[in-house]
Protein backbone atom coordinates (compact mmCIF):
# COMPACT_ATOMS: atom_id res chain seq x y z
CA UNK A 1 0.00 0.00 0.00
CA UNK A 2 1.31 3.45 -0.91
CA UNK A 3 2.27 5.51 2.13
CA UNK A 4 -0.01 8.52 2.26
CA UNK A 5 0.95 11.80 3.85
CA UNK A 6 -0.84 11.63 7.19
CA UNK A 7 -2.66 14.87 7.88
CA UNK A 8 -5.65 14.65 10.24
CA UNK A 9 -6.40 18.34 9.95
CA UNK A 10 -6.58 18.18 6.13
CA UNK A 11 -8.89 15.16 6.37
CA UNK A 12 -11.18 16.97 8.79
CA UNK A 13 -11.13 20.17 6.74
CA UNK A 14 -12.17 18.27 3.61
CA UNK A 15 -15.11 16.64 5.41
CA UNK A 16 -16.22 20.00 6.85
CA UNK A 17 -15.83 21.83 3.54
CA UNK A 18 -18.07 19.24 1.84
CA UNK A 19 -20.76 19.75 4.47
CA UNK A 20 -20.48 16.24 5.93
CA UNK A 21 -22.23 15.68 9.28
CA UNK A 22 -19.94 13.54 11.41
CA UNK A 23 -18.71 12.89 14.94
CA UNK A 24 -15.04 12.32 15.69
CA UNK A 25 -14.48 9.13 17.69
CA UNK A 26 -11.50 6.90 18.43
CA UNK A 27 -7.92 7.99 19.01
CA UNK A 28 -8.19 11.48 17.52
CA UNK A 29 -11.17 12.19 19.82
CA UNK A 30 -9.13 10.92 22.76
CA UNK A 31 -6.21 13.21 21.85
CA UNK A 32 -8.51 16.23 21.45
CA UNK A 33 -9.71 15.54 25.00
CA UNK A 34 -6.09 15.51 26.17
CA UNK A 35 -5.24 11.80 26.28
CA UNK A 36 -1.55 11.20 25.50
CA UNK A 37 -1.97 8.42 22.95
CA UNK A 38 -0.97 7.88 19.35
CA UNK A 39 -3.19 6.79 16.52
CA UNK A 40 -2.68 6.31 12.82
CA UNK A 41 -6.22 6.75 11.53
CA UNK A 42 -9.17 9.10 11.84
CA UNK A 43 -12.38 7.42 13.06
CA UNK A 44 -15.66 9.20 12.38
CA UNK A 45 -19.29 8.21 12.84
CA UNK A 46 -21.21 9.71 9.94
CA UNK A 47 -24.87 10.58 9.55
CA UNK A 48 -26.43 8.04 7.19
CA UNK A 49 -29.17 10.24 5.78
CA UNK A 50 -29.31 10.25 1.95
CA UNK A 51 -28.27 13.91 1.81
CA UNK A 52 -25.25 13.41 4.03
CA UNK A 53 -24.15 10.32 2.12
CA UNK A 54 -24.11 12.46 -1.03
CA UNK A 55 -21.88 15.00 0.70
CA UNK A 56 -19.68 12.21 1.99
CA UNK A 57 -19.29 10.63 -1.45
CA UNK A 58 -18.24 14.01 -2.81
CA UNK A 59 -15.68 14.44 -0.01
CA UNK A 60 -14.36 10.90 -0.57
CA UNK A 61 -13.88 11.62 -4.25
CA UNK A 62 -11.85 14.70 -3.34
CA UNK A 63 -9.84 12.59 -0.87
CA UNK A 64 -9.25 9.87 -3.51
CA UNK A 65 -10.53 7.35 -0.98
CA UNK A 66 -10.42 3.60 -1.54
CA UNK A 67 -10.67 0.49 0.63
CA UNK A 68 -7.51 -0.48 2.49
CA UNK A 69 -6.20 -4.04 2.26
CA UNK A 70 -7.28 -4.75 -1.32
CA UNK A 71 -3.81 -4.81 -2.86
CA UNK A 72 -3.55 -2.81 -6.06
CA UNK A 73 -7.30 -2.83 -6.55
CA UNK A 74 -8.64 0.60 -5.66
CA UNK A 75 -12.23 -0.21 -4.72
CA UNK A 76 -14.23 2.85 -3.76
CA UNK A 77 -17.18 2.92 -1.36
CA UNK A 78 -20.65 3.49 -2.77
CA UNK A 79 -23.97 4.69 -1.35
CA UNK A 80 -25.00 1.26 -0.03
CA UNK A 81 -21.70 0.87 1.85
CA UNK A 82 -22.05 4.26 3.50
CA UNK A 83 -25.70 3.65 4.37
CA UNK A 84 -24.83 0.46 6.24
CA UNK A 85 -24.04 0.17 9.93
CA UNK A 86 -20.64 -1.36 9.10
CA UNK A 87 -17.14 0.08 9.21
CA UNK A 88 -15.54 1.31 5.99
CA UNK A 89 -11.75 1.22 6.36
CA UNK A 90 -10.38 3.58 3.75
CA UNK A 91 -7.07 5.02 2.61
CA UNK A 92 -7.09 8.61 1.40
CA UNK A 93 -4.50 11.07 0.11
CA UNK A 94 -4.27 12.40 3.67
CA UNK A 95 -4.03 9.01 5.39
CA UNK A 96 -6.32 6.30 6.77
CA UNK A 97 -9.96 7.22 7.37
CA UNK A 98 -12.44 4.88 9.06
CA UNK A 99 -16.11 5.66 8.42
CA UNK A 100 -18.18 3.99 11.12
CA UNK A 101 -21.92 3.46 10.59
CA UNK A 102 -22.32 2.51 14.24
CA UNK A 103 -19.96 1.99 17.18
CA UNK A 104 -20.06 0.02 20.44
CA UNK A 105 -23.48 -1.51 21.10
CA UNK A 106 -24.93 -0.27 17.80
CA UNK A 107 -24.81 3.49 18.47
CA UNK A 108 -25.31 5.58 15.34
CA UNK A 109 -24.78 9.27 14.60
CA UNK A 110 -28.21 10.40 15.78
CA UNK A 111 -27.95 8.46 19.08
CA UNK A 112 -24.51 9.85 19.77
CA UNK A 113 -25.16 13.52 18.99
CA UNK A 114 -26.23 14.28 22.56
CA UNK A 115 -22.99 12.69 23.79
CA UNK A 116 -20.72 15.08 21.92
CA UNK A 117 -18.88 18.30 22.65
CA UNK A 118 -17.92 21.02 20.23
CA UNK A 119 -14.25 21.78 19.60
CA UNK A 120 -12.79 24.65 17.61
CA UNK A 121 -9.65 23.37 15.91
CA UNK A 122 -7.76 25.64 13.50
CA UNK A 123 -10.97 27.45 12.63
CA UNK A 124 -12.98 24.23 12.15
CA UNK A 125 -16.06 23.58 14.27
CA UNK A 126 -15.92 19.88 15.12
CA UNK A 127 -18.29 17.54 16.96
CA UNK A 128 -16.30 15.17 19.15
CA UNK A 129 -17.60 12.24 21.17
CA UNK A 130 -17.34 13.17 24.86
CA UNK A 131 -14.76 11.35 26.92
CA UNK A 132 -17.32 9.53 29.07
CA UNK A 133 -19.01 8.04 25.99
CA UNK A 134 -15.68 7.26 24.34
CA UNK A 135 -14.82 5.19 27.41
CA UNK A 136 -18.27 3.54 27.46
CA UNK A 137 -18.06 2.59 23.77
CA UNK A 138 -14.60 1.08 24.22
CA UNK A 139 -15.88 -0.91 27.22
CA UNK A 140 -18.79 -2.18 25.12
CA UNK A 141 -16.58 -3.15 22.21
CA UNK A 142 -14.38 -5.35 24.35
CA UNK A 143 -11.52 -5.56 21.85
CA UNK A 144 -8.10 -5.96 23.44
CA UNK A 145 -6.76 -2.89 21.62
CA UNK A 146 -9.64 -0.86 23.09
CA UNK A 147 -9.15 -2.32 26.56
CA UNK A 148 -5.46 -1.39 26.43
CA UNK A 149 -6.15 2.32 26.13
CA UNK A 150 -8.91 2.44 28.77
CA UNK A 151 -6.62 3.16 31.77
CA UNK A 152 -5.25 6.25 29.98
CA UNK A 153 -8.73 7.48 29.05
CA UNK A 154 -10.06 6.98 32.58
CA UNK A 155 -7.04 8.79 34.08
CA UNK A 156 -7.51 11.65 31.60
CA UNK A 157 -11.16 11.94 32.62
CA UNK A 158 -10.17 12.04 36.31
CA UNK A 159 -7.50 14.70 35.69
CA UNK A 160 -9.94 16.79 33.61
CA UNK A 161 -12.52 16.68 36.37
CA UNK A 162 -9.97 18.22 38.75
CA UNK A 163 -9.53 21.29 36.51
CA UNK B 1 32.18 12.13 40.48
CA UNK B 2 32.72 11.12 44.07
CA UNK B 3 31.33 14.36 45.51
CA UNK B 4 28.28 12.68 46.96
CA UNK B 5 25.94 14.07 44.28
CA UNK B 6 24.25 11.71 41.85
CA UNK B 7 25.33 12.05 38.25
CA UNK B 8 22.75 13.38 35.82
CA UNK B 9 20.79 10.57 34.24
CA UNK B 10 21.36 8.07 37.02
CA UNK B 11 18.47 6.47 38.84
CA UNK B 12 19.38 8.54 41.91
CA UNK B 13 17.80 11.51 40.16
CA UNK B 14 14.46 9.76 39.66
CA UNK B 15 11.71 10.45 42.16
CA UNK B 16 10.86 7.47 44.30
CA UNK B 17 8.33 6.39 46.88
CA UNK B 18 5.42 8.75 47.56
CA UNK B 19 6.72 11.37 45.12
CA UNK B 20 6.85 8.89 42.27
CA UNK B 21 3.39 7.65 43.12
CA UNK B 22 1.93 11.08 42.36
CA UNK B 23 3.34 10.91 38.82
CA UNK B 24 1.76 7.60 37.85
CA UNK B 25 -1.46 5.76 38.56
CA UNK B 26 -1.56 2.25 40.04
CA UNK B 27 -1.90 0.79 36.55
CA UNK B 28 1.14 2.71 35.34
CA UNK B 29 -0.48 5.61 33.50
CA UNK B 30 1.88 8.61 33.30
CA UNK B 31 -0.05 11.55 34.77
CA UNK B 32 2.62 14.05 33.77
CA UNK B 33 1.83 13.41 30.10
CA UNK B 34 -1.91 13.78 30.71
CA UNK B 35 -1.38 17.04 32.62
CA UNK B 36 0.87 18.33 29.85
CA UNK B 37 -1.71 17.47 27.17
CA UNK B 38 -4.49 19.07 29.21
CA UNK B 39 -2.45 22.28 29.40
CA UNK B 40 -2.61 22.56 25.58
CA UNK B 41 -5.45 23.78 23.38
CA UNK B 42 -7.28 21.19 21.21
CA UNK B 43 -5.47 22.53 18.14
CA UNK B 44 -2.11 22.10 19.87
CA UNK B 45 -3.07 18.56 20.96
CA UNK B 46 -3.80 17.63 17.35
CA UNK B 47 -0.47 19.13 16.30
CA UNK B 48 1.30 17.02 18.95
CA UNK B 49 -0.39 13.90 17.53
CA UNK B 50 0.58 14.76 13.96
CA UNK B 51 4.15 15.53 14.97
CA UNK B 52 4.31 12.28 16.93
CA UNK B 53 3.11 10.19 13.99
CA UNK B 54 5.41 11.97 11.52
CA UNK B 55 8.35 11.62 13.85
CA UNK B 56 7.72 7.88 14.26
CA UNK B 57 7.34 7.47 10.49
CA UNK B 58 10.63 9.30 9.92
CA UNK B 59 12.32 7.11 12.49
CA UNK B 60 11.02 3.95 10.80
CA UNK B 61 12.03 5.16 7.33
CA UNK B 62 15.52 6.04 8.46
CA UNK B 63 15.74 2.78 10.37
CA UNK B 64 14.95 0.86 7.21
CA UNK B 65 17.78 2.56 5.33
CA UNK B 66 20.53 1.61 7.78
Amino acid sequence: MKVASLDFLALLRTLVEHGVDFIIAGGVAAVLHGAPITTFDLDVVHSRTPGNIEHLLSALQNLEAYYRGQGDRHITPDTSHLASSGHQLLMTRFGPLDLLGTIGADHGYEDLLECTVGFEVSGLHLRVLNLETLIKVKEETGHEKDQAVLPILRSTLREKSKQ
Amino acid sequence: MGDGHPEPGTTDNKPEGPLKASYTTEDGVDLTLIRWMLSLTPTERLEVLQQSVRSLARLCNEGCLT
